[in-house]
């Protein structure tokens, strides 16, 4: 740590971070309007690119810097290119929207950009403090932006919302934090990890106490049944693409931290924390699955289908193995592509200038719009997990993945649920194909209209080539779990 | 034997006035009992021999954060009383988990159950230097630490953002100071040399015929 | 008389207690709801504190430390939150908030 070439494997939050303050200045110092904010709004679309680029041909091996605080490895790779995509896709969904409202400002993709920086602090945690203040970095930031549209009453109420419970939820976070720290005498994952080794120490009741509110804290984040109760309201009160961004890439680095301390920090407690997460998965599931049915706001309906999909992630997890870790990962990148791609579906439904959120606007939509109807077609049967699209396989690793670690039930329950949430996208796509025509919606934007294309392309041909995403996520399994 | 009287003293009003902070009826004696409290902890902190943190919550808690709830507190005019209807309703299903959960935990401490914790502060071997608590702080705060500290740093620039994204606006008619524009005028824009016609009458080009 | 650890911890986890319950009680009162939070951070610190100096290990202190860090940039976003929700619907009071509702 003597030379600044030490700080390398830690660049791309360097230039991250220091790319916000830019843009921060540039915008401070430009006129105060909605084309300054497009036109930073681009710069970090093109910035988080060029970073995307620069960690996807990096290294792999694994680096730890700041006294073992931060750690850059190939699971953290392939979650940050991720993040970064998802973070990018949903800032280039949002401008147009912004514009009609009159709520473009520079510092919403400067917040989105400080947010990122905080996810990939999450990714690259490998310390108790480093959790809390990367976690915190997202949160904040998502809480401006949730009521960024400060004359909605909706928005406003949702920010409200989203930081009473995100507040609660660190709070209990931390208390747990501070009962792990207390029992062990540390902070760090690896200290952590080799202390519990000795099975004693693991068996102390404090720690366990401290790893539930942990883990409480965490299912916040990540809006797991029984914690769920925010995302709903706040997935609809938010404007559209902030909850597009929501849904994307702060649920990657969510998870991708729970992954890292459950199995950096406390491998082993594996016995402990299975329990906890195979309730929260089952839970999860069920109840996403089954208050999906009766909703009739989209927003609301994807919140739902995000509390599910978050249940069946939760198997991956559960299983407690390698092949679970790879199946988590590869369950969350094509996750992120059917979300983005439903979000961008959701943007399209606009007349005029009037957004129409309702399922029942999208009667009739092969009529008036069928290349919007096609796409969005295929983004729900993946969705539902029918095959050979790519949802299928998502779901199809994490239960193989289950029964392989012998959780056969958890993996039934798994398919049950998948069945109940298949019903209600299939809905939809009745909807859409057989139900009496409305009026049009008004041609969407350019970036609208690519992201729901490609994404509704890569969920159907995901099938021919899926050998990139299964290596690149068995390499960053094997990172994580040797 | 003092330190038990003090610990007893600040952990009693810490109590009674956390308690009171989330009873009290009118929001700016929650704000100030809330003082209260963290006046109380920053003792307790220096019990333990924490000075560094004691001074910091009294500082930074009571010294900003404090009077930020207050100025909030004074600027909504809210009508409190109404806000306290539903407070009844909720109370006993509130106090039976909150006891189930207190209980638990504090069984949890006592009966040392949670176990391997040494009974009182070590007290360092003679001749080993010892450090201030500050100094020990500032030694590793700026070197091992220094990670946390620029992210702290990080989150303290979201918090300024975004309260300014959140709540400054421009509002159009309030006359305001601009030094530079003052200080640009020159006797060409500042004077406007106007030739009245005999029996006629003019404005100013700024102002237009009224 | 001595004061031991598991006296910090039992003073702490009644004011984390007295915070959740303060949430729990004033669910239309925001202010008062982010200061329970408060409340629950200050217990949190003192359970650091109590433990660094029991275990003679600076970390848990400057944990502590951080967290009164992030604890005020929260309180100031919570604030302005508010501020432009009060602006919006002229009142705070969160009972339509309904933090139960499915």
């Amino acid at each position: 740590m003597e030379t600044l070439a030490a700080f390398a494997p830690a660049l791309p939050e360097i230039i991250l971070a220091a790319g916000a303050m830019v843009f921060l200045m540039l915008g401070v110092f430009s006129a105060d309007n909605a084309r300054t904010g497009v036109f930073i709004g681009w710069l970090t679309v093109l910035l988080m690119a060029g970073v995307a680029i620069m960690i996807g041909t990096g290294g792999a091996e694994r680096v730890e810097l700041f006294d073992g605080a931060f750690v850059v490895d190939a699971f953290s790779r392939f979650c940050k290119v991720l993040i970064l995509g998802a973070a990018a896709v949903s800032l280039m969904l949002s401008f147009g929207y912004f514009e009609r409202e009159r709520i473009m400002k520079f510092e919403i993709p400067v917040l989105a950009l400080l947010s990122t920086v905080g996810m990939f602090m999450m990714v690259s945690a490998n310390d108790l403090i480093s959790l809390y203040l990367g976690l915190e970095l997202m949160s904040l930031a998502l809480y401006v932006l949730a009521a960024v549209h400060r004359d909605s009453l909706r928005s406003s109420e949702s920010g409200l919302k989203y930081f009473v419970l995100g507040a609660l939820s660190s709070g209990m976070l931390l208390y747990g934090a501070s009962l792990i720290y207390g029992f062990t005498g540390t902070t760090s994952f690896t200290a952590l990890a080799s202390t519990l080794q000795a099975g004693e120490a693991a068996q102390n009741l404090g720690l366990i106490v401290g790893l539930v509110f942990l883990l409480v804290g965490l299912a916040f984040k990540i809006s797991a049944v029984p914690f769920h109760m925010w995302t709903p309201d706040v997935y609809e009160g938010a404007p559209t693409p902030v909850t597009a961004f929501f849904a994307g890439a702060p649920k990657v680095a969510a998870m991708a931290l729970l992954l890292r301390v459950l199995h950096d920090a406390f491998p082993g407690m594996l016995f402990q924390w299975q329990q906890i997460i195979v309730f929260l998965s089952v839970a999860s599931m069920l109840l996403g699955s089954f208050a999906a049915i009766g909703q009739t706001s989209i927003k609301r309906l994807m919140a739902f289908s995000s509390i599910a999909n978050v249940g069946f992630i939760l198997i991956g997890l559960a299983a407690g193995t390698q092949y679970g870790v790879s199946s988590v990962l590869i369950y969350l990148a094509i996750y992120v592509v059917m979300t983005l791609g439903s979000f961008a579906v959701v943007l399209a439904m606009r007349r005029a200038n009037e957004m129409d959120e309702t399922i029942g606007s999208l009667a009739g939509l092969s009529q008036t719009n069928l290349p919007l109807a096609v796409a969005f077609a295929a983004l729900l049967f993946s969705l539902a997990g029918i095959p050979p699209l790519a949802g299928f396989f998502a779901k199809f690793y994490v239960l193989d993945a289950a029964i392989k670690a012998g959780l056969t039930p958890l993996a039934i329950i798994g398919v049950l649920a998948s069945v109940v949430g298949a019903f209600y996208y299939l809905r939809l796509v009745k909807i859409m194909f057989f139900d009496a025509p409305g009026e049009a919606f008004t041609q969407a934007e350019p970036a609208v209209r690519w992201v729901f294309t490609l994404s509704a392309l890569l969920v159907t041909f995901y099938v021919v080539y899926p050998a990139f995403l299964l290596d690149a996520a068995g390499t960053a399994a094997r990172a994580l779990v040797p | 034997m003092l330190t038990a009287v003090f610990f007893y003293l600040f952990a009693v009003l810490a109590i009674g006035s956390a308690t009171m902070v989330i009873v009290a009826r009118n929001p700016v004696h929650a704000v100030l009992f809330l003082i209260l409290t963290f006046f109380n902890a920053a003792g307790l902190f220096i019990l333990l021999g924490a000075e560094f943190l004691a001074m910091l919550l009294v500082i930074v808690y009571v010294g900003a954060v404090a009077v930020l709830f207050l100025f909030v507190v004074m600027m909504l005019d809210v009508d409190f009383a109404e806000l306290r209807a539903g407070f009844i309703n909720n109370a006993p299903i509130g106090l039976i988990v909150a006891g189930i959960v207190l209980i638990e935990l504090v069984a949890l401490f006592v009966t040392g159950a949670a176990g391997g914790l040494p009974a009182s502060i070590p007290v360092p071997a003679p001749g080993v230097e010892t450090l201030t608590n500050t100094e020990q702080i500032g030694r590793v705060l700026y070197t091992k630490y220094v990670y946390f500290f620029q992210a702290a740093g990080l989150v303290l620039l979201v918090a300024m953002i975004g309260a300014i994204v959140l709540t400054l606006r421009h509002r159009d008619g309030v006359k305001r100071q601009s030094i530079a524009a003052q200080n640009a005028r020159t006797p060409a824009t500042g004077l406007e040399v106007i030739k009245v016609p005999s029996g006629g009458s003019v404005f100013p080009a700024s102002e237009g015929p009224r | 008389m001595i004061i031991g650890l598991a006296h910090y911890l039992t003073l702490a986890a009644c004011l984390f207690t007295l915070g959740i319950l303060g949430i729990f009680l004033n669910r239309k009162n925001v202010i008062v709801i982010l200061m329970s939070v408060e409340l629950m951070l200050l217990a949190v610190n003192l359970n650091l504190v109590a433990f660094s100096a029991f275990l003679g290990n600076i970390t848990g202190q400057i944990f502590a430390l951080f967290i009164l860090t992030v604890a005020a940039a929260e309180a100031a976003i919570g604030l302005a939150i508010i501020v432009v929700y009060y602006r919006n619907r002229g009142s705070i009071a969160v009972e339509d908030i309904n933090m139960m509702k499915g």
